[in-house]
């Protein structure tokens, strides 16, 4: 538990040291668009996947009560709202953090047992300026638009249950969905995930920078980022979920 | 050139570097030799900047080395450059990149300037052909040579190898070796090579000096080395071979 406390403070510190390095150049823009893409595009096909599902699987399993109750028409509602309030951002962050957390995790853990973080550092090159900020700045830009992108995909699925199961219209479907969304689900929802984006990058970043000795270290980096990122993207969904609560309603 | 005075290091409890003295003249080639985990790395390291010692002082070319004075150190880290054991080439980038992306990083230059350096120091060290080879294409000697022009394309007055032969074969080493001596002598080099291999040291060093107990307990050329009558010193020079 103790260790737990002091990975916590250790990550706070080397969360806040990203404020002030933001701002200092030489701003590694090259190094930025390549992490976009890593962190957004080569996301997308996994987050497609995922939002459709989510949309599929939840329609699926609440129509029939949904049904019983005569309150079919408003299925539609259900979906939008949570997936755009919680399913959307959450799953979508957790889906991201295995894929992204653990593969920042590991590539700057294998170079810091390597001695590339040493081999920059000796050229001048602050390695959190070059390694961590444009990783993190990626993170805080991609992952809201992944979440849009597995929300409307997650909307689709769940038009696509509709229609098949009980012949909704897309326009009845449209109706129910836009008008049942305000601009306090969708600000609170996406607002999240720029959170999301940050604490996944900076644990996996933070992970790497603590593996050193061998390659071992660099598998338990990887392992740890994805767990670590998990847990915070929970317990920051929970504190903003609240925060959300006492701003917006 | 490089002075270090009284240079102390601990890692916890064990005292790796126990008030260490050091002098390497201009355009010398110094040898540090011991066996592994005597503070061989840490020594190179300290003088850097990548550790921070306990105490003692370092001055290079009359710069104080001193991590927590960024400028400073920035201009010391601009006339050194250093050999990684590993090589340490960042493999993301080919090996052109490598070097561009050192120099671009420590000097004012161009693209197209650094590029015609980046050819040109890695055909000093016979490598031009893999100039747009990613790193994990290269053999283990390759490497090395690639991290070496990495370290000369800043045209630094300093070179810090740690241990440059690990893990190559005898061949490719002499070959490194012999790569090193000629280097310093076209470039005019101050180096501190650090390793455990004597025939590395043979070839590169014009002196030595034995790691032990966290000091130089020994310093001369090679040939006065071998003649001290200290056992664990005799038995680091005494090969595999020698000793069956």
């Amino acid at each position: 538990m103790k260790r737990f406390f002091v990975q916590v403070h250790e990550i706070s510190v080397f969360s806040l040291r990203f404020f002030k390095e933001l701002f200092i150049p030489p701003y590694e823009v090259g190094e930025f668009a390549g992490h976009l893409e890593n962190f957004g595009l080569r996301s997308l096909p996994l987050v497609s996947v995922i939002g459709l599902l989510m949309g599929l699987i939840l329609s699926l399993q609440t129509k029939p009560t949904f049904t019983r109750f005569g309150a079919e028409s408003f299925l539609p509602a259900m979906v939008a709202i949570s997936v755009v309030r919680e399913l959307g951002p959450v799953i979508t962050a957790l889906v991201v953090a295995g894929r992204v957390s653990s593969g920042i995790g590991a590539e700057i853990g294998s170079m810091k047992v390597t001695e590339q973080v040493d081999a920059l550092e000796v050229s001048s090159v602050d390695p959190y300026r070059f390694l961590v900020v444009p990783r993190v700045l990626a993170g805080i830009i991609a992952l809201p638009l992944l979440t849009a992108y597995a929300d409307l995909l997650a909307v689709v699925g769940a038009f696509a249950t509709m229609y098949t199961l009980g012949g909704m219209s897309w326009e009845l479907f449209m109706t129910s969905t836009v008008t049942s969304l305000s601009i306090a689900d969708i600000v609170p929802g996406i607002g999240k995930t720029f959170f999301f984006g940050f604490v996944i990058s900076i644990v996996g970043s933070y992970f790497g920078f603590k593996a050193e000795g061998g390659t071992a270290s660099v598998g338990k980096a990887a392992t740890s980022a994805v767990v670590f990122s998990s847990f915070m993207i929970l317990i920051t969904d929970f504190v903003l979920v609240k925060v959300g609560i006492l701003i917006f309603e | 050139m490089i002075d270090i005075i009284g240079l102390r290091k601990s890692f916890g409890e064990l005292e790796v570097l126990s008030g260490l003295n050091l002098s390497v003249n201009k355009s010398e080639i110094f040898s540090v030799l011991g066996k592994s985990g005597t503070g061989k790395s840490v020594t190179l390291k300290c003088i850097v900047g990548l550790l921070i010692p306990d105490s003692g002082d370092i001055v290079v070319d009359s710069f104080r080395v001193d991590v927590n004075d960024r400028t400073t150190l920035a201009q010391v880290r601009r006339k050194i450059g250093f050999l990684f054991q590993s090589g340490a080439l960042y493999d993301s980038m080919s090996v052109r990149d490598n070097l561009v992306f050192n120099l671009t990083r420590q000097r004012s230059v161009d693209e197209s300037e650094a590029n015609e350096k980046a050819e040109y120091y890695l055909t000093h060290v016979g490598l031009k052909e893999a100039i747009d080879k990613m790193p994990s294409e290269l053999s283990g000697g390759m490497r090395k040579r690639a991290a070496l022009a990495r370290a000369l394309v800043i045209e630094p007055h300093i070179l810090l190898y740690d241990e440059p032969t690990t893990g190559l074969d005898p061949i490719t080493s002499a070959e490194i070796s012999e790569l090193i001596k000629e280097i310093h002598r076209k470039f005019d080099i101050t180096a501190i090579v650090v390793t455990h291999d004597i025939l590395c040291a043979g070839i590169v060093s014009d002196r030595a000096g034995v790691l032990q107990d966290g000091i130089l307990k020994y310093t001369g050329t090679l040939n006065d080395l071998m003649k001290i009558e200290d056992e664990e010193v005799a038995g680091f020079f005494r090969s595999p071979l020698q000793s069956k």
